[in-house]
């Protein structure tokens, strides 16, 4: 065995198998909870739903971020809101907007775009890396947090670290041979794959799936979700 | 009698003591000794000029044949080699420093020609060296590949177990090839995978570098052993770095500056190939540091990406102008669609059966229960 032939099982059967679990296990988890069906909803329809919707998504993505103390999270500890506020913005942008991941996505949609240069996705993988190393810190320190930190939310961070560090050191050519951390690299976004349908990183789904069905109801009854 | 010197024999054919001196160097040159320090690369030598070294060697050794054998392969190595940028250096190598039995470049053929390598092979047993050209093939006993009615599997097993050293040259000899590529009919594999009793070098390329080659049997000839080679048994004075590693084309890498077609902007400013597929940063080879044509150019510098022609799997490894980082995943037309499909079909079936088993069960319960039905259903669950 050689790292060579590592390589090509990581980025050949072991992603692809990693991947339909991904696929399988989250669309599993949808239709689970498709299938609980909910309450009817008898409130008179007096606003506009796709209204609600709009609202909510704008409040989440783009006011309250900006004003957080007005929420409770913030208050009681300021520092997770903007390390893990950082840390979503940087996954996003190293995800979305790095070259390496852009072709990823091209292979797999038939079409990509332009990406941040270098230097700038450098940066915010170092701040995603920080801000995780801070929330693993807090978690450690902070005595209520500490409680409520049960096996898997550990297993969580660690299947989101272990990609960003092998990705962050592979792209700056430190330490390994390049074939090595690439190997690395994808054998850890695999048990990432893997590991989502099981844990709370499946956040990502629920979370437009629960902002769309509450800016909907409450734009059914015109008020402000 | 004693057997005549290399030296000798050069001197025979009326080289000065002079040219013989720049002779040495530039075989020295050749070895890859410019690369490493000569104590690592020869581990000897110390306080003696590459030069030197050469010198001592050609001016005590006999001249060593070279059985050259080819298998699966389009003859592209020899091609190389024989129309390499410096073909007088080679000519040196193959006709003076080592003589040669080659069943393609010799002037013998048939029953002529086996008969000269049948007699080579005995003379010289134990001390020839084996070059193999072209992958070895193990399907039905090697039948898909057969010289003058001989299997290349008998063939190459009875030249190699005289042999000193055997050099794999081009990536079909090394790791299989284009003839290994999915789904492999003949089942072709490297050399060093049938041959585990000798020193096994592999110069992988496609074609091999003919210098690399030249250079790595004259490493033999001239220091009694192969390099030192890296896990998949290349050389390291040419397969130390990576294409990337020395590619001119790096600071755009560095900065993300990438070109996006062959014709882009990017392009004519000369900017990072990694998006049109460039597979320079796993690839181990002489490329970027020698260079092709006597050190005119190499297929990065003159706008083409790295084919990664010197790595196992170099065939199946990925679209050639598919990024590197895109994944190797063979369903061809429609994958990302029958993957989706896959997933989503097997995640639902799941969940419904599991739906289906626990309301099955929730029934029984009220049943057992005589609660009454008429709730609304999933009202409970809700909230
Ligand atoms: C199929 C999935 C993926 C593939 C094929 C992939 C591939 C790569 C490659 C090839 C690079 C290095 C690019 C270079 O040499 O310049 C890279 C960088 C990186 N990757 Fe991934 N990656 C994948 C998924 C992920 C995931 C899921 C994460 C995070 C959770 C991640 C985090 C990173 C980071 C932080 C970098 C460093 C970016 C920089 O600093 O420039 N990757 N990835
Ligand atoms: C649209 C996408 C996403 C949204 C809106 C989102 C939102 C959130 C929110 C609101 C939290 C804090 C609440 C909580 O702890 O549960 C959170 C935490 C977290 N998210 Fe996400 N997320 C997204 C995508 C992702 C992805 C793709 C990953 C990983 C691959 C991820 C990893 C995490 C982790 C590890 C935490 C815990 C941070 C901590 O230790 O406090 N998120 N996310
Ligand atoms: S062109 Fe290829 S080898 Fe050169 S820097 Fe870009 S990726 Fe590396
Ligand atoms: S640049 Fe890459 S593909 Fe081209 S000859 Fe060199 S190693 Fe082979």
């Amino acid at each position: 065995m050689n790292w060579t032939n590592i390589l090509n099982f990581s980025r050949g059967p072991l992603l692809h198998v990693a991947m339909i679990i991904f696929v399988a296990g989250l669309s599993y988890r949808l239709v689970r909870v498709l299938l609980l069906g909910w309450a009817r909803d008898r409130a008179k329809n007096k606003g506009s739903k796709l209204w609600g919707v709009i609202v909510n998504y704008l409040k989440g993505l783009f006011v309250l971020p900006f004003i957080p103390w007005v929420r409770r999270t913030f208050r009681h500890n300021e520092l997770t809101f903007i390390a893990g506020g950082l840390f979503h913005l940087s996954l996003f942008l190293v995800l979305v907007f790095g070259t390496a991941h852009i072709l990823v996505w091209k292979s797999l949609w038939g079409f990509g775009w332009k990406g941040l240069p270098t230097p700038i996705l450098a940066f915010f993988s170092a701040v995603g890396i920080i801000s995780m190393i801070v929330l693993l810190i807090n978690r450690l320190t902070h005595p209520v947090l500490k409680m409520l930190t049960k096996f898997p939310v550990w297993i969580n961070w660690l299947v989101v670290f272990l990609p960003m560090i092998t990705g962050f050191i592979m792209a700056r050519h430190l330490w390994f041979r390049y074939e090595v951390i690439f190997s690395l690299h994808l054998i850890s976004v695999s048990l990432l794959l893997i590991w989502i349908p099981f844990g709370r990183i499946s956040h990502f789904l629920f979370y437009f799936f629960s902002k769309t069905i509450h800016g909907a109801q409450a734009g059914k009854r015109a008020v402000t979700p | 009698m004693k057997e005549k010197t290399i030296y000798e024999h050069l001197r025979e054919k009326g080289l000065s003591r002079r040219d013989f001196m720049k002779l040495c160097g530039t075989i020295a040159g050749m070895m890859g000794l410019e690369f490493v320090p000569p104590v690592k690369a020869l581990g000897k030598t110390l306080g003696q000029s590459p030069e030197e070294v050469v010198a001592q060697a050609l001016k005590t050794k006999p001249k060593v044949p070279i059985i050259w054998l080819e298998f699966q392969d389009c003859a592209g190595c020899s091609e190389a080699i024989s129309r390499s940028s410096s073909p007088l250096l080679s000519n040196l190598v193959l006709n003076d420093i080592a003589i040669e039995y080659h069943e393609t470049l010799m002037a013998a053929a048939g029953f002529q020609a086996e008969k000269a390598k049948e007699e080579c092979m005995k003379q010289f047993f134990g001390k020839y060296v084996l070059v193999v050209e072209g992958s070895p093939t193990l399907a039905d006993d090697g039948i898909y590949c057969t010289v003058a009615g001989k299997s290349n599997l008998d063939l190459l097993k009875e030249a190699a177990a005289g042999a000193a050293a055997v050099i794999a040259t081009g990536n079909c000899a090394c790791f299989g090839g284009i003839p290994a590529a999915h789904p492999n009919p003949t089942r072709a594999v490297g050399v060093a995978e049938l041959i585990k009793d000798k020193p096994v070098v592999n110069i992988p390329g496609c074609p091999a570098i003919p210098e690399v080659t030249t250079g790595t049997i004259l490493h033999f000839l001239i220091m009694g052993q192969l390099p030192e080679t890296d896990q998949l048994k290349r050389p390291l004075p040419f397969y130390g770095n990576t294409v990337h590693d020395h590619c001119l084309r790096r600071p755009f890498y560095e900065a993300g500056k990438f070109a996006g077609s062959f014709d882009d902007e990017g392009a004519r400013k000369g900017y990072c190939l990694y998006k049109l597929g460039c597979k320079g940063p796993t690839t181990y080879n002489a490329c970027a540091g020698l260079k092709w044509e006597r050190g005119l150019s190499y297929p990065v510098q003159s706008g083409h990406p790295c084919l990664g022609c010197s790595e196992p799997h170099f065939w199946d490894g990925g679209g050639f102008y598919q990024g590197q980082s895109a994944p190797i995943i063979r369903l061809d037309k429609g994958s990302t669609a029958n993957l989706v499909g896959v997933g989503v079909a097997a995640g639902a079936a799941l969940a419904g059966l599991n739906a289906v088993k626990k309301s099955r069960a929730k029934k029984d319960l009220r049943k057992d229960q005589s609660q009454a039905p008429g709730s609304e259903p999933g009202s409970k669950k809700e909230g």
